[in-house]
């Protein structure tokens, strides 16, 4: 008897188990219908370029989308002198980098780049970075 | 009739699950959470990877829209520099509207006026040229080569530890059919000097830094008794349409075999040199440490112990482009395994993949061949008999015998990543 008992709860147990079929009784169907908010984001088809017969070939201006940086002390600095060569995608993008190698980073912008940055300026900018882009300080 | 039988078969379960199911409706409870991807809509991707490697197949970033391009992932956006989607791989030319995109320097080509423009060859020449594309279009004999274009960093964001620089996925590389001239026909229209050494290529893209910087002009040359100046073409084609601006227009230099650094966008100044070229871009940067695989560590670069030599020819890749682990796979459906192999040293003779984590391979077969320096394309049709987590893996061989290594490799600027990748899918009941 008892045996027969746990046969029925088992077998209520595997049909509670069942996927919940749909309201319209689809074979399978488990959900459906199911919709939440996205976001809408940057990419929209853009406009063509108007040609003429003037032999330019254009394309147009090429599209920024730049990120913010993290908030702190030294930001304007780096949007200020960083952006004069290069988006600051280029820190955004990185992985989180040691204190030092971010160093070595803003040095070789000034070295090798020929990036004009004062030597306090360079020096803030470094401690900006190391603030908020290695893996113990980023967030974003 | 496809559509028909789909007809009557749904018809078939409606009946069936109107009688049988109905009876169930607001006694069963809702299984527990399915892997779905619904989620992925709403949920980003993080905005970076790191400190461990890129997990994805592709990089981190946002899809954005360029001139002449598709959705791509951006990576920076001045300069530009964009990655192509993991499935526009499974054809083997990649479209110019979705083919990578990477420049070095700010200052890059919005417009150009063919009008004004000239493809100049000069330096130690008998003859200086200055050429207009109708001169290269009409006046020398058009030559078609299919290669690939891969960066010298694509897959960056593999290595351990992470290395500054783009933050590639595997997505910066293409394949297409380029269309032009011989280089070695505009070389010898200006007849090169006894003496020459190298020749250097320079584009109209400029740096925003001081004019007087390493870098305020992106230059890099090939030696004139490399083998690959016989190959090379000054392309004014890509995949049989004017080359798209962000790829080089009006004119790109097309090296086969040879990672894209020399590839040189824009392509305006041809020049003869009877010194090496000791710029910049030839010496500090695009080098690789003088080792096998250009394999080093962190260490030894702190220890000075590396000769680093510059970039040439791309080591053997494959990957594995579907299945991309987005769903499930029922158990025993014979699905198709697709992906594409190639080389810089030679023709890819054989693909070989592995249900198994690497253990077992088998080889692959090979799609059309559209010569040695294309993308070959190649598939499998696997059938998985137990459920559960697969790791697929894939292997290529060129005819020079290089094979891909199960080791990642390390080096200070992130260039030469070639390892065996891996697809992990899973398989579910089938019934």
């Amino acid at each position: 008897m008892k045996k027969i008992i746990y046969v029925l709860i088992g077998l209520l147990v595997i049909d509670l188990n069942k996927p919940l079929l749909a309201k319209t009784g689809l074979p399978g169907l488990v959900r459906s219908g199911q919709y939440s908010k996205g976001t809408l984001l940057s990419i929209t088809q853009p406009d063509p370029v108007q040609q003429s017969i003037d032999s330019v070939y254009s394309v147009g201006t090429y599209p920024l989308y730049t990120p913010e940086l993290a908030k702190g002390e030294g930001l304007d600095i780096v949007q200020g002198y960083c952006n004069l060569c290069h988006s600051v995608t280029y820190i955004t993008m990185q992985p989180p980098l040691p204190a030092d190698t971010w160093e070595a980073e803003v040095l070789k912008m000034i070295d090798t780049y020929g990036a004009l940055i004062p030597e306090d300026e360079t020096r803030q900018v470094i401690v900006y970075l190391q603030a908020h882009y290695t893996p113990e300080t980023r967030r974003q | 009739m496809p559509e028909k039988e789909s007809g009557e078969m749904s018809r078939r379960y409606l009946l069936k699950a109107l009688g049988g199911g109905a009876a169930l409706l607001g006694l069963s409870k809702l299984p527990s959470a399915m892997a779905q991807v619904s989620g992925q809509a709403i949920q980003p991707m993080p905005g970076f990877t790191g400190p461990d490697a890129n997990p994805y197949w592709g990089a981190v970033g946002p899809f954005v829209i360029y001139p002449q391009k598709l959705p791509l992932i951006q990576l920076t956006d001045r300069p530009v520099q964009l990655e192509s989607p993991r499935h526009y791989f499974l054809t083997p030319f990649t479209p110019n509207a979705a083919f990578y995109v990477r420049w070095h320097l700010e200052d890059i080509p919005n417009a150009v006026s063919l009008s004004e423009w000239r493809l100049f060859v000069e330096g130690h020449v008998e003859k200086t040229l200055a050429l207009t594309m109708s001169d290269l279009i009409k006046r020398f004999k058009s030559i078609s080569i299919v290669a690939v274009n891969q960066c010298s960093g694509n897959s960056r964001s593999r290595f351990q530890p992470r290395v500054p620089g783009a933050q590639w996925g595997n997505g910066a590389m293409g394949n297409a059919l380029f269309t032009g001239v011989r280089l070695k026909d505009l070389l010898d229209a200006a007849g090169v000097k006894a003496g020459s050494l190298q020749v250097q290529f320079e584009g109209l893209d400029r740096g925003r830094g001081q004019k007087d910087s390493a870098v305020h002009r992106y230059k890099k040359s090939l030696n004139l008794d490399d083998p690959v100046i016989n190959e090379s073409i000054v392309a004014y084609e890509m995949n049989g349409e004017p080359i798209p601006m962000l790829n080089g227009f009006p004119v790109r230099l097309v090296v086969p075999g040879k990672f894209s650094t020399y590839w040189t966008k824009s392509l305006t100044w041809i020049r003869v040199l009877n010194e090496p070229d000791a710029n910049f871009w030839m010496t500090k940067t695009y080098c690789v440490p003088d080792t096998p695989r250009g394999n080093t560590t962190p260490k030894d670069v702190r220890d000075s112990l590396v000769k680093l030599v510059p970039v040439g020819t791309m080591p053997v890749r494959s990957f594995i482009i579907i299945p991309d682990g987005s769903g499930k796979i029922p158990l025993e459906m014979p699905v198709i395994v697709r992906g594409i192999a190639f080389s810089g040293s030679g023709r890819v003779v054989s693909v070989e993949f592995s249900a198994d984590d690497g253990a077992a391979w088998s080889k692959a077969r090979l799609g059309e061949d559209y010569g040695r320096y294309s993308f070959r394309t190649w598939e499998v049709t696997w059938i998985p008999k137990h459920t559960g987590k697969y790791v697929l893996a894939v292997r290529a061989t060129d005819e020079k015998g290089n094979t891909q290594p199960d080791e990642g490799v390390w080096n200070p600027k992130g260039y030469l990543w070639n390892r065996i990748e891996r697809q992990e899918v899973m398989v579910d009941v089938s019934q």
